[in-house]
């Protein structure tokens, strides 16, 4: 792939991405928002989103209006996390190069979340709600950096055996 | 014509393995740690696509296997969760029960949680919530099976598809 088209893939993967992240994001804060409102319905129909992906156990959530967001903090801290490297990453890859993070470097961001989340489960502590925000953060901050380079390659090996099959018509036709 | 992995069948065995894990009592908490299943189960699919697979692969399939094993995961979920539902929700219970008999501390607003989860589940919010984490799992799969196949898979280019611009 020519390395403009490159560079314009990834950057539309890049900006769809914001945007679904940006949506969601704003679903967390929303569901109390309503409800906070009377938007009842709406509200309950944003929290059901969300119990199948979080314990949603208010104790463990930042609050709105006095109401738990839809996620609990840690969850929040993975979100947002995500939508930090997704908006440093054309400034720490760029749109023309693709590569995936280091092994190492991804168990630096992870061992911490899944030390704090592993002593949680075996009842060993009980981290504040900071620092379980912080370290899933830490976590979403190198996620978007496998997300993109996934969807970008998928992207490019279709366009190019679209291109492929292209050219084997038109060589068949000759 | 270049070979294309056999995706289904590692995302079909880390699909119902996952989704097993996701929809049992208890040991489903470990979603509630970035999707762990979910992740760790796609990461398996793609390390079994890569043991399998004769050509080389690229991190586009490792997204697709993850997916997959993402939605299969979603579907067995849902499915195992329904007959386990009242026991699950009776287990919890019973455990904030003694831990409250044996003065332990429990995180407040527990109850109310576990009594919103145990209202009469529609087909309709049923099938959003199955809409929803096939969606969000398959989101979570892909980034699985793209890690996964970063730590398991062959290193090397993978070769361009002949005829393609790219092949030699």
């Amino acid at each position: 792939m020519a390395t403009a088209a490159k560079h314009r893939t990834v950057a539309r993967i890049w900006a769809f991405t914001a945007a679904g992240t940006a949506v969601w994001l704003a679903s967390i804060f929303l569901a109390p928002w309503l409800a906070s409102h009377g938007q009842t319905m709406a509200s309950r129909f944003l929290y059901a989103v969300f119990a199948p992906l979080c314990h949603q156990i208010p104790d463990r959530c930042f609050h709105l209006n006095g109401l738990p967001l839809a996620v609990c903090g840690r969850c929040l801290g993975i979100y947002t996390g995500f939508a930090a490297g997704l908006l440093a990453y054309p400034l720490v890859r760029g749109f023309s190069r693709l590569s995936l993070p280091s092994a190492r470097l991804l168990l630096a961001l992870t061992l911490p979340m899944a030390v704090d989340a592993g002593g949680g489960i075996l009842g060993l502590w009980r981290t504040p709600i900071g620092l379980r925000f912080a370290t899933g953060f830490a976590w979403g901050t190198i996620l978007p950096y496998y997300f993109i380079t996934g969807v970008a390659d998928l992207v490019r090996a279709r366009a190019e055996r679209r291109e492929a099959r292209r050219l084997e018509i038109a060589a068949a036709k000759k | 014509m270049t070979q294309r992995p056999e995706y289904f069948r590692p995302a079909l065995i880390a699909g119902i393995a996952a989704g097993v894990l996701s929809g049992l009592p208890f040991i489903s908490i470990g979603n509630c740690v970035c999707c762990l299943w979910i992740v760790g189960g796609a990461a398996v699919a793609a390390k079994m696509l890569a043991a399998a697979s004769p050509v080389l692969l690229t991190t586009g399939d490792g997204a697709i296997v993850g997916a997959l094993t993402g939605i299969v995961a979603a579907v067995v979920d849902a499915l195992i969760s329904i007959p386990l539902r009242p026991f699950s929700l009776g287990l919890a219970r019973r455990i904030l029960d003694k831990a409250g008999e044996l003065g332990g501390q429990m995180p407040s607003g527990i109850q109310d949680a576990l009594n919103r989860s145990g209202g009469f589940l529609s087909p309709g919010w049923f099938l959003l919530g199955l809409l929803v984490s096939a969606a969000v799992f398959a989101a979570a799969g892909a980034i699985g099976g793209i890690i996964g196949l970063s730590l398991f898979g062959k290193k090397g280019q993978p070769p361009a598809p002949p005829g393609s611009p790219n092949a030699a």
